[in-house]
């Protein structure tokens, strides 16, 4: 089990992370914030690249610092950015990562090989990786976390640069590889996680808001989240009213999924399921108009 | 495949260090046969030598006299058959053959040559006759006060220079009472065989060894960091340890490099002039006189005991330079500032003597660095420089600049291993 205990983390005055506490079992957990949030450092500190300034971070009960080679042969790691030798074939820098994971020759090559066939690189395994497109990166990167059949496997943002059809298939080889580990994934896109993640970890303002499965943080919102149709000209004055969280326009008029906290909803609004991503709008409303503002 | 090889993979694949070796070996390799002109004198000697040995006592004397007398025989018989004149030295012969260009004509090159030959034998006979004058003549003490006057020294710094000039002195008695300067060499007035091989091969080889090794160092240490592949390298579970691999594969890699370059281009240096014979003539002999001051070794040197000093402190020096960017490159994490902040370093620590009091012995310890060392590779384990006149000047910067590197290499990395990756 890996637990956080009031861990800090602050650069100079500026303070990234406050007072986080959190447990991981295995199973996949998904770390949901918008950019800025402080889900690298708290992932960076996890891998021990980074020094948490308070607090501590244990695996089995002992300090991962501490632990050194002992806890790190543990991990596996995909930064969000995944730095490359242009001049390397996939195989050769699976190797050298394998080395530095400790791997034994034989035992190295063989499971690059394996890898590379899983992440449907085996035929350009042998091929320099500065032709490759930016989803044949990332596959190289998610092999290489994968070599030394990690416990706990990190991944920041994932599947940024993939395109949607690489995305799908990222969460699908992430479903099989996650038994039995260990998995924190990182990112600000709602549905990579919505379907793979057993729970959900949101950060705001530096400390952890909600740590639950996806069911129970959608029924934050259970209730309050309507659709319905507006005149054109309607629009502003209705989202000045209410929390807007989809817009389209449909039939000479706009559809609008949104937030109302009325006791008494108007019968023109059609009650809908609340999804993930209308609790991450719900919550992070604020730090999303000012992202849209910059 | 272990973590070093992959390392040094880095490094042979480095256009840039390949082609900079390459560059290197080219270099020598024209210097070296830049001087080619003087080979056939110098051969000369070798058949001296082989025929009389190298130690000057009475007998090799009254043998090489014989010889030389045998041969300018030989030589007026040619000249009587040819001009009806004989000579009673060669000297005189070249000048009037100098003053008479057609006399060059009546002989064939054969001919010339062998004169030539004959000539060599009587100016070491000339070079012979002086000698114990030479070394007579020479007030050690009068060049110490000068080189004090010269460099202004005063106070404390002018009494180590004394000192030390007093130390050199009796070592010049014990090597005049050991006889180490009665011994053939090449002749350092004329042909300057200690110079081109330990001033200008050697520092220039010193000078490529410590950019290749900084190049090396820098490249290797940061190549995660220019590559944006840190935080995947550093955090596997070879972790921040892999600076110690490194540092090693930067050595090694350093060492090939020294290797290489120096081994080629002495490879060159001793297929062109030819030491034959000549291996184990002491060091401080008296041809090894070049200018106003005679090579004075601290110890009772061979010629090749005084080479392989010279090598080991060349790839020592190596190992230096590869530490100290080691260090520079844990506070940089870029190449390229490592490599400037390495140059800036190096000017700075040669501009502190100047700027030292004259009248203090900081002025001799400011002296005392890998960098000074580097820049008179012919003065090494000599008396030579008022300010590198220690005895163990060279084994005094290797000791206290390997410990201080030591340590702070070893303080570096503990920062390194402390400090955020991002």
């Amino acid at each position: 089990m890996l637990t956080i205990h009031n861990l800090s983390k602050n650069f100079g005055s500026f303070t990234a992370l406050k007072d986080i506490n959190l447990e991981f079992t295995n199973g996949v957990y998904g770390l949901l914030a918008p950019n800025g949030a402080g889900k690298t450092t708290l992932m960076k500190i996890i891998t021990t690249l980074l020094y948490p300034s308070g607090g501590e971070v244990l695996y089995e009960g002992q300090d991962i610092f501490k632990r050194g080679e002992d806890y790190r042969e543990l991990l596996g790691y995909l930064p969000q950015e995944f730095g490359y030798y242009k001049n390397y074939s996939p195989m050769q820098y699976l190797l050298y990562i394998a080395a530095l994971k400790g791997l034994e020759g034989k035992v190295a090559k063989e499971r690059a090989i394996e890898l590379l066939k899983l992440v449907g690189l085996e035929n350009v395994m042998n091929k320099k990786m500065k032709k490759f497109s930016g989803g044949m990166i990332q596959r190289v990167g998610i092999a290489q976390a994968m070599l030394n059949n990690p416990k706990i496997l990190i991944l920041d943002e994932p599947t940024a640069g993939l395109d949607p059809k690489e995305r799908v298939r990222f969460r699908n080889l992430l479903t099989d590889l996650s038994r039995e580990k260990i998995v924190i994934l990182s990112t600000h896109i709602v549905s990579d996680v919505e379907s793979i993640a057993n729970e959900i970890i949101m950060i705001k303002d530096k400390e952890i808001l909600y740590k639950d499965s996806m069911r129970n943080i959608c029924n934050l919102i259970e209730g309050m989240v309507y659709e319905t149709e507006v005149a054109f000209d309607e629009v502003s004055s209705f989202k000045q009213q209410y929390q807007s969280l989809s817009e389209k326009q449909e039939q000479g008029k706009m559809k609008i999924r949104f937030i109302s906290k009325d006791d008494i909803p108007a019968s023109t609004w059609k009650p809908v399921s609340p999804s993930l991503e209308d609790v991450f709008l719900n919550i992070y409303n604020d730090e999303i108009l000012e992202g849209d503002n910059q | 495949m272990s973590i070093k090889v992959h390392e040094f993979k880095k490094v042979v694949t480095s256009t840039v260090i390949i082609g900079m070796i390459l560059l290197f070996i080219a270099f020598n390799l024209f210097l070296v046969f830049d001087h080619h002109y003087i080979r056939n004198e110098l051969t000369v000697l070798n058949k001296m030598v082989d025929e009389l040995g190298y130690e000057i006592n009475d007998e090799m004397l009254e043998n090489f006299q014989d010889l030389y007398r045998d041969e300018l025989k030989k030589m007026n018989e040619i000249t009587n058959d040819k001009t009806s004149k004989t000579y009673g030295d060669v000297g005189t012969f070249f000048e009037e053959v100098r003053n008479d260009y057609d006399l060059y004509n009546v002989y064939t090159h054969k001919e010339l040559d062998h004169m030539n030959q004959i000539m060599i034998m009587e100016i070491y006979l000339d070079f012979i006759k002086d000698m114990d004058h030479e070394y007579a003549s020479f007030d050690l003490l009068e060049f110490a006060e000068t080189e004090i006057s010269l460099y202004g020294l005063q106070g404390s710094a002018a009494e180590t220079a004394r000192s030390n000039y007093e130390k050199l002195g009796d070592r010049l008695n014990q090597l005049l009472d050991n006889g180490e300067h009665k011994n053939m060499f090449f002749i350092g007035q004329i042909y300057g065989m200690h110079s081109l091989l330990f001033k200008d091969i050697f520092r220039v080889v010193s000078f490529e060894i410590m950019i290749l090794v900084v190049l090396i160092t820098a490249y290797i240490m940061n190549y995660e960091f220019e590559n944006k592949t840190p935080l995947m390298v550093y955090s596997t579970r070879r972790g921040r340890n892999i600076i110690w691999d490194k540092l090693l594969v930067a050595m090694g890699s350093g060492v090939i490099a020294t290797t290489l370059i120096l081994g080629i281009t002495l490879i060159a240096y001793f297929c062109l002039f030819s030491y034959k014979g000549l291996w184990t003539v002491p060091i401080s002999n008296y041809f090894n006189w070049e200018d106003v001051f005679p090579l004075i070794s601290w110890w009772d040197m061979s010629f090749i005991q005084y080479l392989i000093c010279s090598i080991v402190l060349t790839y020592i020096c190596g190992i230096l330079f590869t530490m100290i960017t080691f260090i520079l490159s844990i506070f940089t994490k870029n190449s390229y500032i490592s490599f400037f902040a390495f140059g800036i370093l190096f000017g700075l620590i040669l501009l502190i003597p100047d700027i030292m009091p004259r009248s203090n012995n900081l002025i001799f310890l400011s002296g005392f660095t890998p960098f000074h060392l580097v820049l008179n590779p012919q003065i090494w384990f000599t008396g030579r420089g008022i300010f590198t006149i220690f005895k163990y000047y060279e084994i005094t910067i290797v000791g206290v600049w390997g410990l201080l590197l030591f340590i702070g290499g070893k303080l570096s990395a503990k920062r390194f291993i402390k400090e955020d990756i991002h």
